[in-house]
């Protein structure tokens, strides 16, 4: 067991854990941010997505001994005060259905939309293949990151 | 009645959650976080509170898997109501059949069971508002009109709902309401969003899986990976030594592992050694194997001038819900209390009752979101076992199942060989229509009744099932039986199609017999430009269902390039009765064809050695977004009774894209998921 000290939505926060744990359990069950979810435990399906200096990373990936002084930022802190323009236009185009995995897709989404300001269908596909949805959500995500891209300009 | 200072203590609930997220039935809302507004809520019944602020807060008794039932039902309620839409939030109402009656969730049955219900709910207590405006006014009710939340008297004053809860409380509850004609509605046919999608997207929505309570142990399960085999000898030594492990113990499913958090609870599953008894050794192919040879029963059709016969292969499927089975249970000596989400919270609470020794009444399910089911979350084995587990810890316990435990202990859809044969007249009508359905596990040969599930006029048709003994545990999965014996019938259709010389649309059209979906299989047709010339290595699919109270039509297009398959373009057509949120709608036939393409392309369960060979989303393929086409989904209303939404995307999708493929190559998809390789 060690003591790490990780910044997580602007708040430094201190917790006892096991180096190898995943950032995912350490938000989860240490810190009681539980709006990053788990679905497969083996990078492959996304739902635990934050961001990590800004970009995408796979909470179930990423041993909290890794994490450092890079800046978490969970679906809990993306918008801060306001809505994030990704989470209106979620609400907007009425993306959820069971609503698990979509933490994951806006914290993917916002992590894309910053590298890729105005992105075609093609970019979007390919940004968003890494995060699954059970439901099958894809195309209202889609619409909604295109919503979210042209509110942010 | 318990107060909101024990709730919170129960859920540790982040950054706090707003009033439509609370938990509990309507009696622990009465006494909620409203503060004083809340003080003299107007509650006709259980299922609608009135605050003085104005709100409307609807008891939700049916579960959200993400087909939108907490939005659909309230919107029901609202609508006879006449509430204002913007002031009607919903709450979850816990597993407890004494109040609320059978609450199961599924077969697409929440609108189809409740609307009627629901709906004179609004409108009872809408007339008791009336009531006492009109009492306060000193006017007739008759002279009273209602809107967006408010009472409107003759002279054109009006109170709002909120200023009336007091008064509506003394009013006795009328005995019999009208309700709205359609041509009335003002909510009921408007898109709504759905109501939770603020939580959703802020993190702050609560799955069972987010629950946290003081003292809470996180527990995983190692479970057999041969169905049907126990723990013989459990070595636990490097497991227990895994720091942050508090526990070792066999249930009656596995091995638990319990300790503070769910990693060090992962990180001693691994370390367990466990000895299994040995159990059945069934594999996918021997049961394939079986079921053909167990294909004998067949109707005996009249003699044409043509005779085609086909099989179908279909395979097992998971249900691989987004969020993975979970529960909290909380086991005293004298109470209960258990965080889930279930699809049938009622049974589990005498479920729970059963195993505890407790009455019903001293068990408390609070349901929560479904992130996902299709079927899965019916059996409320995973609350047993949490149950078990907390009882023996003597402290609140979550059981999590990991992926790898969903993947290969689910209750799959069952595989099936599908044996269809047919008889054609010289005009290339059929005559006749045989259709052997077979499943892995399935009962003995028998008639499958009057029900052919064939919306074609075929003088002589009928449908048996037969199966053979499987150690593979199955269950309901998304539109059940129809997940496989329509996609071969209308798969068969087309084929039948192709050998009577016909044009696949026009074929079913000069047969189908199902006026209302004739109709939107005409449209669909229409829409999607059917017959259009395609490009090489493209092709068109069509197909059509009717069921669960709604009709659909599918037209797919489909190329096939580079020993592959993508779906370009899916257009549907949707007869939903009078439909209540077509936003929903819309959500579920694009959700519906998703899994069509899922099913269709990728996802298959198989089975050797009698274990599951798949583990995770790695090798239990899904859809991701380059799969999804471009679609475009019409809804027509017919008028008729409200249909069902959650099942009805499903059934024709796979077989309209197998048909496409046909279009496409020239070849015929006689098993799913299909492989070009596997064409015929």
């Amino acid at each position: 067991m060690a003591t790490y000290k990780i910044k997580v939505n602007g708040i430094t926060k201190t917790v006892e854990a096991e180096a190898e744990m995943p950032l995912l359990w350490a938000l989860r069950d240490l810190m009681g941010l539980t709006g990053t979810k788990y679905g497969c435990g083996i990078g492959s399906c996304g739902s635990c997505t934050v961001l990590l200096n800004g970009e995408s990373a796979r909470s179930c990936q990423t041993a909290i001994s890794d994490v450092g002084d890079k800046e978490v930022v969970t679906i809990e802190g993306l918008g801060g005060k306001e809505l994030h323009p990704l989470q209106k236009a979620w609400v907007e185009h009425d993306v959820p259905q069971c609503g698990f995995c979509q933490a994951g897709q806006i914290m993917a989404a916002a992590a894309f939309l910053k590298e890729t300001p105005n992105p075609t269908d093609a970019e979007i596909d390919e940004a968003m293949n890494a995060i699954l949805c059970r439901c099958g959500t894809y195309p209202r995500i889609r619409e909604a990151i295109k919503a979210a891209a042209k509110e942010m300009k | 009645m318990k107060t909101e200072v024990s709730r919170r203590s129960f859920l540790q609930l982040i950054g706090g959650v707003g009033a439509s997220f609370m938990l509990g039935g309507f009696a622990t809302l009465a006494c909620g976080e409203e503060g004083a507004s809340a003080q003299n809520p107007f509650a006709p019944n259980v299922f609608l509170k009135i605050d003085p602020d104005g709100v409307c807060t609807v008891s939700i008794a049916r579960s959200d898997m993400g087909q939108g039932v907490r939005t659909t039902l309230a919107m029901l309620v609202a609508e006879e109501l006449d509430a204002d839409w913007s002031m009607v939030k919903v709450t979850q109402a816990p597993g407890d059949r004494a109040t609320y009656g059978g609450m199961g969730t599924g077969g697409s049955s929440s609108v189809r069971g409740t609307n009627q219900q629901l709906r004179r709910v609004g409108a009872s207590a809408r007339a008791m508002l009336v009531a006492a405006a009109a009492k306060q006014w000193g006017v007739e009710p008759s002279a009273c009109r209602t809107e967006a939340g408010k009472v409107i008297g003759p002279d054109g004053k009006s109170l709002g709902y909120g200023a009336l809860t007091a008064a509506a409380k003394a009013i006795p509850i009328p005995t019999d309401v009208k309700l709205k004609d359609r041509s009335e509605f003002k909510i009921i046919g408007k898109p709504q969003n759905r109501v939770d999608n603020l939580d959703v997207v802020t993190g702050k929505a609560v799955y069972g899986a987010d629950v946290r309570r003081e003292g809470m142990l996180f527990a995983v399960c190692l479970r057999p990976s041969v169905f049907g085999s126990k723990s013989e000898t459990i070595d636990d030594a490097k497991a227990r030594a895994v720091p942050g492990v508090v526990d070792v113990f066999a249930i009656s499913s596995g091995v638990a592992v319990v300790a503070s958090n769910t990693w060090a609870a992962l990180k001693g599953r691994e370390a367990l050694e466990v000895k299994w008894t040995e159990g059945p050794t069934h594999s996918t192919a021997s049961l394939r194997e079986a079921l053909k040879a167990a294909a004998k029963d067949h109707h005996t059709m009249p003699e044409g001038a043509k005779r085609l016969t086909a099989n179908y292969e279909l395979p097992y499927l998971a249900h691989a819900t987004m969020e993975t089975l979970n529960a909290v249970a909380d086991v005293r000596d004298d109470r209960v209390e258990v965080c889930t989400g279930s699809q049938s919270p009622d049974s589990a609470q005498n479920n729970v009752a059963r195993a505890t020794g407790l009455t019903a009444d001293k068990v408390e399910i609070h349901n929560l979101l479904l992130g996902g089911g299709f079927g899965r979350k019916f059996s409320n084995e995973w609350i047993g076992e949490a149950v078990e587990i907390s009882k023996r810890m003597k402290k609140p316990v979550q059981l999590l199942w990991s992926r790898e435990c969903d993947i290969q202990h689910d209750l799959y859809r069952p595989m099936s060989e599908h044996v269809l044969s047919a008889t054609l007249d010289a005009e290339g009508k059929p005559l006749g229509f045989s259709h052997q359905y077979l499943q892995a596990p399935g009962r003995g040969n028998g008639d499958y009744g009057t029900n052919t599930y064939l919306p074609y006029e075929v003088p002589s048709a009928g449908l048996r099932s037969a199966g053979v003994p499987s150690s593979v545990p199955t269950g309901a999965w998304r539109s059940v039986e129809h997940s496989q014996i329509i996609v071969a019938n209308e798969c068969f259709i087309d084929e039948l199609a192709h050998a009577a010389g016909k044009d696949p649309f026009e074929f079913r059209k000069s047969i189908l017999k199902n006026e209302r979906l004739l109709k939107v299989l005409i449209s669909a047709a229409e829409k999607a430009q059917w017959g259009k010339t395609m490009p090489k290595g493209s092709g068109q699919g069509i197909a059509c269902f009717e069921g669960y109270g709604s009709r659909i039509a599918h037209v797919v297009e489909v190329t096939v390039k580079d020993d592959a398959i993508r779906v370009d373009r899916m257009v549907a057509v949707v007869d939903a009765g009078t439909t209540i949120n077509p936003r929903g709608v819309e959500a579920q036939i694009q959700g519906g064809f998703m899994d069509g393409i899922a099913t269709a392309l990728y996802a298959e369960i198989n089975i050797d050695g009698g274990a599951v060979e798949e583990s995770n989303w790695s090798d239990y393929g899904w859809t991701r977004m380059s799969d999804t086409p471009k679609m475009e989904i019409f809804i027509e209303d017919s008028g008729g009774a409200f249909g069902g939404m959650g099942e009805v995307g499903y059934p024709s999708a796979p077989a309209a894209i197998a048909n496409a493929v046909f279009a496409a190559t020239g070849k015929r998809v006689r098993k799913f998921p299909i492989r070009l390789s596997e064409l015929v």
